[in-house]
């Protein structure tokens, strides 16, 4: 009898902390391009809300990353384009926001190592309301289109 | 006056003309008298557009701070590189030109190469002094004003240019004869453009 209790007990930790972990903030076809050791690289992604409220990404860590910002690409004129932080990128409730080449990208500046073609690492995203949401970005040149 | 068949004569003969220039790629700048100094991505000195004279040029304009136009007009030249080899065009080679002589260095250059895995046996990265530089963009149209800029808490600050996103495609005379945009070149067009020159 005690046993049960306790292989009860236990299994509602374990799911007790499945559906808390659950995050409504789903990232998707996360990936890094290529840079050398000193050098800035990008952080592109696909991110969904499933809650009920609109999030947003306000911050990301990246261990090799002196410091690690949210930024845009912009077209300022026929041609010519710019680039800027951005404070925070609102994710609304079932929409997924693109970060992506030309356009939103969480920018790794001063890199401590070289980021080359085909390796992983995890990068951490700091959501206004999911809070800390890990992924893991493959490093690659271009995404298949 | 002139006759009906005189005016149809020269309406078609113009017309030709035009389609003619059209094909032909129409000379946009030639910088066949002028010589800018740079080093290359192993500090060895290279006058541009000299060294490559002789050859059709795919020229790129880039800084390496920059995370996402400059990859990828990079990647594009990459591209078209290897789409040339495939078809087997030879005597075609690849310039990418620093606009930032400030914060990139031949060293900056190789790595930014280097961790790319780019085939530089026909590929020269370039950076000048700010002079040669910016006497080089103005000439050839590509715009490269800073705007916005990083601190770290070192103090250090990294700066981004506003930039025109282009490649240019130069002839064996050292003139450019067609602007496209860098990141999102269509390969198979400058691959027909550079076919059409050859
Ligand atoms: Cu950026």
């Amino acid at each position: 009898m005690k046993k049960i209790y306790m292989i009860l007990i236990f299994a509602g930790l374990v799911f007790g902390q499945n559906s808390s972990r659950k995050s409504l903030i789903k990232i998707n076809n996360a990936w890094i391009r290529p840079a050398a050791e000193e050098a800035n690289s990008a952080l592109f992604f696909e991110v969904t809300n499933n809650g009920n409220k609109t999030d947003s990404l306000l911050s990301a860590e990246f261990k090799f990353a002196e410091k690690v910002e949210v930024h845009e690409t912009y077209k300022k004129s026929e041609d010519v384009m710019g680039m800027r932080a951005v404070k925070a990128v609102a994710i609304p409730v079932n929409t997924t926001v693109k970060f992506k080449p030309r356009d939103l990208h969480v920018m790794l500046l001063n890199l401590s190592r070289d980021v080359k073609r085909g390796q992983k690492y995890g990068v951490t995203l700091n959501f206004k309301f999911a809070g800390k949401v890990k992924v893991e970005a493959v490093v690659k040149e271009m995404p298949k289109m | 006056m002139l006759s009906f068949k005189t005016k149809k004569y020269l309406l078609v003969l113009f017309g030709l003309i035009l389609t003619g220039c059209k094909d032909k790629l129409p000379i946009i700048e030639n910088l066949n008298e002028n010589k800018y100094s740079f080093v290359n991505h192993n500090n060895e000195p290279r006058n541009f557009p000299e060294f490559v004279k002789g050859n059709i040029t795919v020229v790129g304009y880039i800084f390496t701070n920059c995370p996402d136009i400059c990859p990828l007009t990079t990647n594009n030249m990459r591209l078209i590189q290897e789409k040339i080899k495939k078809e087997n065009i030879s005597g075609i080679k690849f310039v990418s030109i620093s606009f930032d002589p400030m914060q990139d260095s031949p060293k900056t250059l190789r790595k930014f190469a280097e961790v790319r895995d780019l085939d530089l046996s026909n590929w020269n990265f370039l950076v000048g002094t700010k002079q040669t530089t910016d006497s080089l963009m103005k000439k050839v149209g590509i715009l490269a004003v800073i705007g916005d800029s990083t601190v770290f808490k070192s103090g250090k600050k990294i700066y981004y240019y506003v930039h025109t996103d282009r490649i240019q495609l130069m002839d064996k005379d050292g003139a450019i004869r067609k602007n496209y945009r860098g990141s999102s070149i269509n390969v198979d067009e400058i691959v027909n453009d550079i076919k059409s020159l050859n």
